[in-house]
């Protein structure tokens, strides 16, 4: 733990018509700090990450980067006020080249030394591709490099293991497990690869049906009867 | 891995790289998105060489009628690449074109004739008026993507062509009778032009010819420019433009402004060559028209459309006489939607692109 958190939401709630996707959630992220979120399919995890992201309007809850109250901020606006986020679905711009994006979103977050960053991707062989052009792994690696562009206070990572090899997976968790650190970057990340957030999280969060079943260190959270009940079953 | 930065020294300043494209060091450590000088220049430099060629062109076209032909089709073709642009930059097809190319038209008229302005005054207002027109409707549909965006201009340009044509607004109008243009007031001259020079094809000319380079290059200017590359990144993948921190609703806006102030700025030549004004500037004819245009002369080239719309005119005048126009422009359009995907231009552009391939391949074959 380094500080105060920088991403503090409390009562995050998310309500599809009669459905809530995520019932009351709280998450508190200090600056540094990779908070794991995992769950069985259904149990809200990208719900939560728009919630957090403001791509959804919560139902109810508020979410403060920084001490300040978010809630009702744009994506736009969160973005340039140090909140970025990755997408489960890669979302790049395909039809522009790797460098044309890299620097558009640099110069829109004010981001001096991009070449770290690209250097962090080994991105260099692909700058003047169009992003159509490359595999679907480097364009993932766009995708978590343009959320961490301009130095982001808190980065939400939205399944950046999926579509990727299981090799690729690792080291891309391995990756941001390092970035996380270096950048000083409270980061959240949700993921279906259990191990791997065990692995490399300080802190991990269990969602089942949109409420929170677990909320600790790994070895806690593995140790907690519950989550072995609800969740990782005879594995764990 | 490691975040620390390395050295990389690819951008060795002593070995100044291809002028090809928007040649920027990432490496160098700089951010340069955006218009360099030395691009900026070559293209200032192309666009000269071509606006002097094109003075010559009442040279060569000795013939009154054909000449004409070839000014009206500049004139379309300015609206018809402020139409490309939009469907190039933004991924939009226009329909309503026509409300800020008749708009303007009409605030020429109305200008001149009604309120004796002078023909330099009134083309100003009649620019920034349909440029305004186009911010106006803009705010209303731009948020509107594909099909919608498409019946909802086509319907704003209805509905002022139905304004320009009721029987109430006849004092203004002149309804379906349209006005004649008259100057009236003490400076009748538009850029020391009397106004049967700018009717007569042969001295209109220079006047259409120079706003065409002037608007294309332009045109190629903003889409070059920062703000170029925002409009690009927001056609490409709105939401994740959003989530790079970009408002995606202004610039949208934008790009339909510039678009529409091009459409004002061909009415208004077009009533100055034409001196009368009438609600077919309005029409749904002159819609689809400048739409097959761009299409036609293919939009992924800047001045496609403006090819585009010279062909068509041409093609209006020589198929216009069997009474078949129709007939040969739908053609025209289904051969170019199924077979050449870019448009005329784009196909050009593209066997070149082959060629210079196969050149260079054969070159690479034979060093080897």
């Amino acid at each position: 733990m380094s500080g105060a958190p920088v991403l503090e939401a409390s009562g995050v709630t998310l309500r599809y018509g009669a459905v809530v996707a995520v019932d009351d959630v709280d998450i508190a992220v200090a600056p540094g700090v990779l908070h794991g979120v995992i769950g069985p399919n259904g149990a809200g995890k990208s719900s939560f990450m728009d919630a957090l992201s403001g791509r959804r309007r919560l139902s109810a809850g508020t979410v403060m980067l920084g001490g300040e109250d978010i809630t009702r901020r744009k994506v736009a606006w969160r973005r340039t006020h140090g909140m970025a986020r990755s997408f489960q679905k890669t979302s790049v711009f395909n039809s522009m080249s790797v460098r044309t994006q890299l620097e558009m979103v640099a110069r829109r977050n004010r981001e001096e030394d991009l070449d770290s960053i690209v250097h962090a991707f080994a991105l260099e062989p692909y700058l003047d591709q169009p992003c159509s052009a490359i595999s679907y792994g480097l364009q993932r690696s766009v995708d978590i490099a343009m959320a961490l562009i301009g130095k982001p206070h808190v980065v939400l990572l939205d399944e950046p293991g999926a579509g990727l090899s299981q090799e690729e997976s690792v080291r891309m968790l391995d990756h941001i497990r390092a970035l996380c650190s270096e950048r000083d970057v409270a980061a959240v990340l949700v993921e279906h690869d259990v191990d791997g957030v065990f692995r490399v999280c300080d802190e991990v969060t269990v969602l089942s049906l949109g409420t929170v079943l677990a909320c600790g260190k790994p070895a806690d959270v593995r140790a907690n009867p519950a989550v072995i009940e609800a969740y990782l079953g005879s594995q764990a | 891995m490691s975040s620390v930065p390395t050295a990389v020294s690819t951008d060795d300043p002593a070995v100044v790289p291809d002028l090809d494209d928007d040649a920027g060091g990432m490496l160098d450590g700089r951010v340069s998105v955006g218009l360099e000088r030395r691009v900026v220049l070559r293209g200032a430099i192309v666009a000269a060489v071509v606006l002097v060629l094109g003075l010559f062109v009442p040279n060569i076209i000795t013939d009154s009628y054909d000449m004409g032909v070839a000014a009206d089709g500049v004139v379309l073709g300015i609206m018809a690449i402020g139409i490309g642009f939009l469907a190039h930059r933004s991924g939009l097809i226009s329909l309503g074109h026509t409300a800020f190319y008749g708009g303007s038209a009409y605030g020429l008229a109305i200008a001149t004739t009604h309120w004796g302005w002078s023909p330099t005054s009134a083309a100003l207002f009649a620019v920034v008026g349909g440029t305004l027109l186009a911010v106006a409707i803009g705010a209303l549909v731009i948020r509107i993507t594909g099909f919608g965006f498409l019946m909802l201009t086509l319907a704003f340009g209805q509905a002022l062509y139905a304004v320009s044509t009721l029987t109430s607004v006849r004092s203004v109008t002149g309804a379906f009778d349209g006005i004649s243009v008259t100057y009236a007031g003490e400076n009748t001259k538009f850029l020391g032009m009397t106004q049967a020079q700018l009717g007569a094809p042969h001295t209109f000319w220079p006047l259409a010819w120079i706003s065409l380079v002037v608007v294309a290059f332009g045109l190629w200017l903003v889409g070059r420019s920062r703000f170029g590359v925002t409009l690009e990144a927001i056609r490409d993948n709105e939401e994740r433009a959003r989530f790079s921190g970009y408002n995606t609703y202004l610039p949208r806006l934008g790009g339909f402004a510039i678009s529409g102030a091009c459409a004002s700025i061909a009415g208004v030549l077009f009533a100055l060559k034409a001196s009368y004004v009438s609600p077919d500037v309005l029409g749904f004819q002159l819609a689809g028209d400048s739409l097959i245009a761009t299409i036609v002369g293919g939009f992924t080239i800047l001045v496609g459309p403006a090819i585009g719309a010279v062909l068509y005119i041409y093609a209006q005048g020589k198929f216009g006489d069997t009474g078949n126009l129709e007939l040969y422009m739908g053609l025209a359009l289904i051969v170019t939607v199924i077979f050449l995907p870019g448009g005329v231009t784009g196909w050009v552009v593209e066997q070149f692109r082959r060629l210079r391939t196969l050149v260079a391949g054969r070159k690479g074959a034979s060093r080897s």
